[in-house]
């Protein structure tokens, strides 16, 4: 995960004495770290271990009444329609907007990362939304995505969607306004990777008498590969884990068409009152993460090096 | 070569004013009565009102949630770049297996759902006496919040030669002194990383405040934002008021460091 | 609170020693940790000479009642003072939830009566944490049709004042325009009234089903016509599986809801409208009415211009008159934590709250027939043309009877479902029978 910040370092190199004696065991003493993991331990270890107990338990989240019951919330989940109809749209929701978040994002990058007056303006235009809460963005947004064909989206085109009332565009409307709020981001961190590509490149590949979009595919592409590993991990994760914006939009609905992992969890734990077959969910979920994490940063790495 | 520029420039322009159709919505209803709303709601204001302001800002109780917020954010800020730089010295500097070992086991954190541990935790924070106060939610955020931090800062140390700190230790300064003296200043850049990113995560946060601090007279702007709209839902006008209220802080915040939180947001993550 | 008192009612709760062990361990940690001394915020409040604070936290809808009958009590008690939160449904599921959970409940908090969520009475007094009431005056005059929501086991561990209808909202101006002088008696009439106002050209009937409590009213409205008119012992028989959603008159009453709507007598994409919405659509004029619980009158009242537009009639679920029933179901009230160290305070509320006059004043704030009357109780004349039917063909709200609280969400769900078209009516009731049986 060094990728992130490898080069961080030289931008910060004062004048100092470098190489005075090659001392580099002087390694800092454990309590340096005591504070920070004793912290860590307590707030995100112990509960989440002691969390993971509830996961083999038939626990309601109430009362003192629990049993253990092996691993049969795990197999509950395999028959479990809401749950795993709930693991596709995680899916299609994950997938939509990490590519159309980071396409949109691309292009954002490519079109300010130019000569044009406004693009100090724009910059901070696009990334805005990244800073408010996206409870509140999809409070907004529901008045957007309203129906009624005077108002919001609807008004402005003339269209007669029901975007969140209608279980198959639902699912997309969510999309929509994640990628709205976050698209910014995106291009910030692509923005960062394009400063990194040396203009002389682009010179010369100009005087070899390359198009635009050659010079795209063989100069920017290459070096933009960092980039476009932290942004699809961020996006990716982000995706997986979407609470909030579904929560404050449909609630999961119409149906079940926009139920996700975390809303799925959220309801067997608060609304249905199971709190063990709830963690169990909450557990397979982090080792989903876990294991997309994993295999997106060792694939885009390997990438990285080859190129 | 001008004229493309050109043709660019309003492309971007109209992709920008189109992109802020939505802020446009929230603003112009915000100013409307409930009876101009029902006639034309996207129009612009003929006659402005900020009634909606006013009683948006008291039946929201924005005021006090504004403090609570604050409070929250800053207090669990320090307490991050403290654990968190201090920790991530000594697991980039370290060699031995074990602290790689704790290195992975911080990094852990940051896939781990907090659902999981969310009974838990609140039975804790019930012990200590801090269920529905501030320093609960401080401890909360900081624990949470320190696997990221502790990975953004412990990739930048790496980066960092070496033999600053050692030079200064062997003109008989201390690893403390080493540290806040000499290492620490040169954190700068990815100091500010980590707080706006963590402050934008911790101001936002939603789903903790609204378990923990729920009914307790301690809400964060997030929760408070979310009953009142759940109060006032039909009234467009009112409920975006409370919006534009509510977000107004930190966007101010944000336009006024634009230029470092921008750097911020990226350079901790830029390849 | 103190740190001792939570300390004893985790031991009361007393679950395995290792989670104590475990969270001891881990407890002492942090306080070597943190020399900051913990200061206990949250309830507050305690006057110089109040001796006890009690806690409530409530939903939206118990803000106005609440608040009266709390001033009313600090008139009555010196010593005594409660510090109230309200906040909607979800929310406050949400926290309480997590409160009972972690054993930190508030000493009063809204509960929902009978069984068939997560906050309701069964479930909550079930997991044994709910004091019980059954000691108080006021409980031996509940009226039995409606024990099985006020008690579990023969014991009572509810307050409510009393209950509220579901019928038809409905504006009287706009009937007057389409040339309806009196309110439908009959389904055929019923159908009749919605075509007139339709050819008027005004929606019929709004329905804001992207609310999801919403979307259940429709049924609920003609239920007790199509299942427990034929048979009032639906319920038990339910329970013991001789008979199932599919295998009944659930079947009728979706059939209905779905020709209202195969009939265009719905505003255009109920899933994208909100109860709020719905709300204005009636209050001004843009619809004839709404499915809606009688509770909610007052907020339609709000919304109008004029508030004696306003009124209600029962939806009238069958052809025979005589077989028109009616929902007529406790509501949301409150109970007192077992838990609490101040459970007597809390109950002495409670107690209050059961005198006559106090039932009285909490039923006429939300337009709710009072649990028990006398001279000085009222009734909303909306409400009218309910009461000749509350005697004897009136049922509680479905989900009070229903096992867990996994069927009314599946209720909610398949309604959506059903106005999208995405599923038939027997995969809706198929889905409805597998809930009921988890």
């Amino acid at each position: 995960m060094s990728v992130i910040t490898k080069q961080a370092g030289t931008s910060a190199a004062p004048a100092a004495k470098p190489g005075r004696r090659r001392f580099g065991a002087m390694t800092p003493p454990w309590l340096f770290a005591a504070p920070a993991l004793l912290v860590y331990a307590v707030v995100v270890l112990y509960p989440s271990i002691a969390g993971v107990v509830y996961a083999f338990t038939d626990w309601s989240g109430i009362g003192g009444d629990m049993s253990f019951v092996g691993l049969s919330n795990f197999s509950a989940i395999l028959h479990d329609d809401q749950a795993l109809g709930s693991l596709g749209n995680t899916l299609l929701l994950t997938v939509a907007v990490v590519v159309v978040q980071n396409v949109v994002g691309l292009l954002l990058a490519l079109g300010v990362n130019t000569k044009i007056k406004s693009r100090a303006l724009l910059r901070v235009v696009f990334f805005s939304p990244v800073v408010v809460s996206p409870v509140m963005v999809a409070f907004l947004w529901k008045y957007i995505y309203n129906p009624d064909p005077s108002a919001g989206l609807n008004g402005l085109f003339g269209l007669h969607v029901d975007w969140l009332g209608d279980p198959s565009v639902a699912l997309w409307s969510i999309a929509g306004m994640v990628v709205w709020q976050y698209a910014g981001y995106s291009m910030v961190i692509f923005l960062a990777g394009l400063e990194g590509v040396p203009r002389e490149l682009h010179e010369a590949a100009m005087i070899d008498g390359a198009g635009t979009l050659q010079r795209f595919r063989y100069v920017t592409w290459p070096l933009l590969a960092p980039a476009v590993t932290i942004n699809l991990m961020l996006s990716t994760i982000g995706g997986l884990k979407l609470f909030d914006q579904v929560f404050a939009a449909t609630n999961g609905g119409p149906g079940y068409a926009t139920e996700t992992l975390s809303t799925v969890l959220y309801k067997q734990a608060f609304v249905y009152g199971k709190f063990g077959y709830s963690t169990a969910i909450a557990l397979v979920l982090a080792l989903f993460v876990a294991a997309v994490s994993f295999v997106q940063i060792y694939y885009l790495r390997s990438r990285e090096v080859s190129q | 070569m001008k004229a493309r520029t050109f043709l660019l420039e309003i492309v971007m322009i109209a992709v920008a004013v189109a992109f802020l159709f939505p802020v446009y919505a929230l603003v112009t209803l915000s100013l409307k009565s409930p009876d101009q709303i029902a006639e034309s709601p996207l129009a612009v204001p003929s006659s402005p009102t900020l009634d909606n302001f006013a009683s948006a800002w008291s039946s929201a109780a924005l005021g006090p949630s504004l403090i609570n917020s604050t409070v929250i954010t800053v207090v669990s800020l320090v307490a991050l770049i403290a654990l968190g730089s201090f920790a991530a010295y000594f697991l980039a500097r370290v060699r031995s297996r074990l602290g790689y070992g704790l290195y992975i086991l911080f990094l852990l954190g940051i896939v781990l759902p907090f659902q999981l541990g969310m009974i838990p935790l609140y039975r804790l924070i019930t012990d200590l006496g801090l269920i529905g106060t501030h320093l609960g939610m401080i401890v909360f955020y900081t624990g949470v919040q320190l696997p990221f931090t502790v990975f953004l800062y412990t990739g930048f140390i790496r980066a960092l030669p070496r033999e600053y700190a050692s030079a200064a230790q062997i003109d008989g300064a201390s690893h403390l002194t080493a540290f806040t003296k000499v290492v620490f200043p040169l954190l700068r850049p990815i100091t500010g990383t980590v707080l706006i990113l963590n402050a934008v995560f911790i101001w936002n946060d939603f789903f903790t405040p609204l378990l923990y601090l729920g009914g307790s007279g301690f809400e964060t702007v997030p929760v408070s934002i979310f009953s009142f709209v759940g109060q006032y839902v039909s009234d467009y006008g009112l409920v975006f008021a409370g919006l534009v209220l509510a977000a107004l802080p930190i966007v101010v915040v944000f336009l006024l460091l634009q230029r470092y939180v921008i750097k911020g947001f990226s350079s901790g993550l830029k390849g | 609170m103190t740190r001792e008192t939570d300390r004893l009612i985790e031991a009361r709760i007393s679950r395995s020693q290792f989670f104590r062990l475990m969270g001891g361990a881990a407890t002492a940690a942090l306080l070597t940790a943190c020399s900051t001394r913990p200061s206990t915020g949250g309830t507050s409040g305690a006057g110089a000479g109040a001796s006890v604070d009690l806690k409530f936290v409530g939903v939206a809808d118990e803000k106005v009642p609440m608040e009266d009958l709390v001033a009313a009590y600090r008139q009555a008690k010196a010593g005594v003072s409660i510090a109230t939160s309200y906040a909607p449904t979800d929310q406050v599921q949400t926290s309480l939830r997590t409160q009972l959970g972690a054993g930190n409940a508030p000493d009063l908090h809204v509960v929902y009566p009978g069984n068939g969520s997560a906050m309701s009475m069964a479930q909550i007094a079930g997991a044994g944490l709910l004091a019980d009431l059954s000691s108080q005056a006021w409980t031996t005059t509940i009226p039995t049709g409606f024990k099985p929501a006020f008690q579990l086991q023969g014991k009572t561990y509810i307050y409510s004042a009393g209950s509220s209808v579901i019928g038809a909202i409905y504006n009287k101006k706009v009937f007057e325009k389409a040339g309806v002088d009196q309110p439908p008696t009959t389904w055929t009439e019923f159908l009749d009234v919605c075509e007139k106002i339709k050819k008027s050209g005004v929606t019929p009937i709004a329905l804001g089903a992207q609310t999801p409590w919403v979307t259940q009213l429709i049924t609920y409205a003609l239920v007790p016509s199509t299942v427990y008119a034929k048979d009032p012992t639906f319920d038990d028989k339910q329970a013991a599986g001789q008979t199932s959603f599919a295998q009944s008159g659930w079947r009728d009453a979706m059939e209905m809801y779905l020709e209202l709507q195969k009939r265009g007598y719905f505003n255009d994409k109920p899933n994208g409208t909100t109860y709020e919405q719905q709300t204005s659509m009636v209050a001004t004029g843009k619809a004839g009415m709404a499915i809606q619980v009688s509770a909610v009158l007052q907020a339609f009242r709000d919304a109008a211009t004029t508030p004696d537009d306003l009124s209600m009639f029962p939806l009238p679920g069958a052809d025979d008159p005589a077989q028109v029933w009616i929902p007529a179901g406790v509501v949301v009230g409150l109970g007192a934590s077992a838990k609490s160290k101040n459970v007597e305070e809390a109950k002495a509320f409670i107690d209050f709250l059961g005198k006559q006059e106090n039932i009285n004043r909490w039923a006429k704030a939300i337009a709710a027939i009072p649990l028990t009357q006398d001279a000085g109780s009222t009734i909303d004349p909306a409400l009218e043309s309910f009461l000749p039917l509350t005697k004897d063909r009136a049922v509680p709200f479905m989900d009070q009877r229903w096992p867990n609280a996994e069927v009314q969400p599946t209720h909610f769900a398949v309604i959506q479902d059903l106005l999208a078209g995405k599923i038939d009516i027997d995969g809706a009731l198929k889905k409805m029978d597998e809930a009921y049986a988890k």
